[in-house]
């Protein structure tokens, strides 16, 4: 049908059910909208998960159950046998033999001092980014920028030299000073975002009440950025608890070792004892998860405003 | 100084004015000198070995010998690197095409809200503190050939007909590695993607859809020109990422087998801390700095072309 040969009154008839035909059509398509969204969502959360959903249902599966074809989703007994034997617990499988605990112990050093000194250096620099003008502020701000994308490999030999001369090779303390430069520039980056965001006539009041620049800043200014301290702080925790590369090269003595080397030589040691490395993995992963778990929104915040914007 | 405030004085603009900038150097020289030393030695040092003759013998003897652009030159010669830097291109630019795939459309799925919409965003963060160490124990049990999920869910749906050894065979273990390096990187992409699409202009959308655009033309005229900048800042910053990523490979492959996933940085790693070739070591550490520096101003340019808009 030709719509020129048809009258006016005809035509605004048509086109006045096709708008209709057309929110109706709008209406429909914002429900399967909606539904399509929800299923992909649905089956993007599905795929992405699987890798730790199977590392924790491993993780307490007993041994026949591993090595079941086809592959048993959910445990049927669940063991936590593997989870002793990965922290150096009796188990009944003595052959395993994991110094797990002392890993821990030696990561939740290596990762605590990382934090405190990464906080504690990054505090009054990133302050005075935000509150001062100096010479040679733009160049500290790129080479923050830019000294976070360094390979980690081409430190770790310089480093090295580094640390055998001046004796730190074989302590906690190399690692230690390491993991904080590879957090400390991202740390202050999104430390000076949350100076920037408190007025600075908080400040001036206490200045004129005579209070030095040291005390505006703990006593005022620290306790409005709590929530930034804490995100910052779990960030640099996180980067020693996990980091590898340079654990790998400047400890070599066994008792030194944190977890990520634990888990690295688990892998090569017994490769076939898939529950206990699991476990292993599991508590290893463990901080991380529950980490971004409360800290989410910081986490996002933090890294959209340190990096795009 | 000559100009000493007694506390309870308001200083004079001229003395806080310097003093002012005193306590700002004074503030950043902890993070400063400590980030020139823990980084910035290292990167001169690498440079400078890489001039170097430095090997396990001019170690021992402690004779080094400058020897210009050798390292260079042999290191372009060797067929090795030539094999890694193919590596490292073919592992960043695959990592980067999913991942950042994979994040925009998650980030436009995500943009509007459905049901359970926020918990399935979190969900699919959980990931992205993980240390890579968990993530690749975690793959290399999923490539398993006998007992590994990829494989079984492969044979299950027909796609092979028969496990793969996902990870001893030279012609699989790159996408695998890839694989791995995809599902650590979509957090970040997510993220930082979910930030750019949810600053879009809505109204832009509604007009396109009165004019009859579908979703695909919305993307590719809308949504696309409108991020270039946040775009083009992921995509440099998944480069720099991508192409030093070390710990995963290592501990999936070790850049084997033979070097079938031998990239870059693995490469650095061995020709240092198993062939003890250091100067040689440095020049592919440098030339890999120079490759990243490139992402690092197509970065910098693509982040402060955003503040100007």
């Amino acid at each position: 049908m030709r719509e020129t040969s048809l009258d006016p009154t005809e035509r605004f008839a048509m086109n006045f059910v096709r708008l209709i035909q057309f929110v109706r059509h709008v209406m429909r398509m914002r429900e399967v909208e909606l539904a399509l969204r929800f299923t992909i969502g649905l089956v993007a959360v599905a795929i992405y998960l699987m890798p730790l959903f199977w590392m924790i249902s491993t993780s307490l599966k007993s041994q026949t159950e591993i090595f079941q074809t086809p592959p048993v989703l959910v445990p049927s007994d669940p063991q936590i046998d593997s989870y002793r034997s990965a922290l150096g617990l009796p188990t009944n499988r003595p052959e395993l033999y994991i110094t797990g605990a002392l890993y821990f112990k030696n990561s939740f050093i290596i990762a605590s001092s990382t934090m405190l000194l990464t906080l504690l250096l990054a505090v009054p620099a990133a302050y005075a980014l935000s509150r001062f003008n100096f010479h040679g502020k733009t160049t500290f701000m790129l080479f923050l920028l830019v000294s976070q994308m360094l390979p980690a490999v081409l430190l770790v030999i310089p480093l090295f030299v580094l640390f055998k001369m001046f004796s730190l090779y074989n302590t906690h303390l190399s690692v230690i000073l390491a993991d904080t430069a590879l957090a400390l520039p991202f740390a202050i980056i999104i430390l000076r975002t949350s100076f920037i965001q408190i007025p600075e006539a908080l400040e001036e009041a206490g200045l004129i009440d005579g209070a030095t620049r040291l005390q505006v800043l703990w006593y005022i200014v620290l306790p409005l950025i709590k929530a930034s301290l804490v995100a910052v702080g779990v960030f640099s925790f996180l980067t020693a608890w996990g980091e590898f590369v340079f654990a790998l090269s400047f400890l070599a003595k066994p008792e030194l070792h944190p977890i990520s080397i634990g888990v690295f030589q688990f892998i090569g040691m017994y490769k076939t004892q898939w529950d206990t490395m699991m476990a292993f993995s599991t508590l290893v992963a463990i901080p991380a998860i529950v980490a971004l778990l409360f800290l989410q929104r910081q986490f996002i915040s933090g890294l959209t405003s340190g990096s795009v914007k | 100084m000559a100009f000493q405030s007694t506390g309870n004085n308001i200083p004079t603009p001229k003395a806080s004015f310097s003093r002012e900038k005193l306590t700002a150097y004074l503030y950043i020289l902890p993070s400063g000198l400590f980030l020139l030393i823990v980084l910035g030695f290292p990167i001169l040092y690498s440079i400078f070995m890489s001039f170097q003759k430095y090997t396990l013998e001019t170690l021992v003897s402690r004779q080094t010998e400058f020897i210009w652009f050798k390292n260079y030159s042999d290191v372009l010669k060797d067929p090795a690197f030539t094999n890694a830097l193919q590596h490292s291109f073919v592992f960043t630019i695959a990592s980067i095409f999913f991942q950042f795939t994979f994040g925009l459309g998650l980030a436009i799925l995500f943009n509007r809200a459905f049901p359970l919409s926020n918990i399935m965003r979190g969900l699919l963060l959980s990931g992205w503190q993980i240390p890579s160490v968990v993530t690749g124990t975690l793959f290399l049990f999923l490539f398993n050939l006998d007992y590994g999920l990829i494989n079984f869910v492969l044979t299950s749906l027909r796609l092979i007909s028969e496990p793969i050894g996902w990870i001893v065979q030279s012609d699989t273990a790159l996408p695998a590695v890839i694989i791995a390096n995809i599902w650590l990187g979509i957090p970040f992409n997510l993220i930082l993607l979910s930030a750019g699409v949810s600053g879009l202009p809505e109204d832009v959308y509604e007009a396109a859809t009165v004019d009859g655009a579908n979703g695909l033309q919305k993307l590719i005229y809308i949504t696309i020109p409108l991020l270039k900048s946040t775009i083009l800042a992921v995509l440099m910053l998944g480069f720099i990422y991508t192409l030093r990523v070390f710990d995963l490979i290592w501990i999936i492959t070790k850049g084997g087998p033979g070097s079938a996933t031998e990239v870059l940085p693995t490469f650095a790693y061995r020709l240092s801390f198993i062939n003890f070739n250091f100067g040689r070591s440095s020049a592919v550490s440098v030339i890999m700095l120079l490759l990243l520096l490139g992402g690092a101003i197509l970065y910098l340019r693509a982040i402060t072309k955003e503040e100007r808009l």
